[in-house]
């Protein structure tokens, strides 16, 4: 069951890397970054529960931290040179 | 065992949400899968995550991790959707009404 999410992981995280690479705009590619964050945010959580070694836990939560500060300067970042 | 469960159903969420970032055709329309259905998944995820870890630290770190996610992903969606609307990056579709065209100017 374990290994079925991770796959359904893997599985996203592939999509997201299509709209990553293909993305017509900056603001595509960062909606598919921050999905792929979010996906390693989940990863991270669904192997400390199958390997039952929770040291990588709180690299979730400052991979969370960080999908907000970069998305929001990116956002400045599109509104500021238009 | 629900636990596991419920981890499988945010997966497929988050892949539901994938997928909506690969077929729809407009940046808001993208956002307008990514925000909703990755915050929903990841939530089940890292709870279903927490309630299966043994070690307190973790399931309050895990916890903690949610509760960032739900707090922060609202804020950076309004910021980069503001921010696509005004570059002018999105269609104007011919028979929409425009409500935002006063509020965000400012």
């Amino acid at each position: 069951m374990i290994t079925a999410v991770l796959v359904v992981l893997l599985l996203a995280a592939i999509t997201f890397g299509y709209r990553l690479l293909r993305g017509p705009t900056i603001a595509d590619r960062v909606v598919a970054a921050d999905g792929l964050l979010v996906v390693g945010v989940a990863a991270i959580a669904t192997n400390a529960v199958r390997t039952g070694d929770g040291s990588f836990v709180p690299v979730a939560v400052v991979t969370t931290l960080v999908g907000f500060v970069s998305t929001s300067v990116v956002a400045r970042y599109i509104e500021g040179r238009s | 065992m629900i636990a596991e469960i419920v981890m499988l159903v945010g997966a497929l969420l988050i892949l539901l949400a994938a997928v909506g970032v690969v077929r729809f055709n407009d940046t808001l329309a993208r956002m307008h899968a990514q925000t909703k259905a990755t915050v929903t998944g990841v939530v089940l995820v890292l709870t279903g995550a927490a309630s299966e870890v043994t070690n307190a630290h973790h399931v309050s770190m895990l916890l903690l991790a949610t509760g960032l996610q739900v707090l922060t992903a609202p804020v950076s969606g309004y910021l980069l959707s503001r921010s696509v609307y005004r570059s002018r990056d999105i269609h104007a579709r011919v028979d929409v009404v425009d409500e935002l065209s006063s509020p965000a100017e400012d």
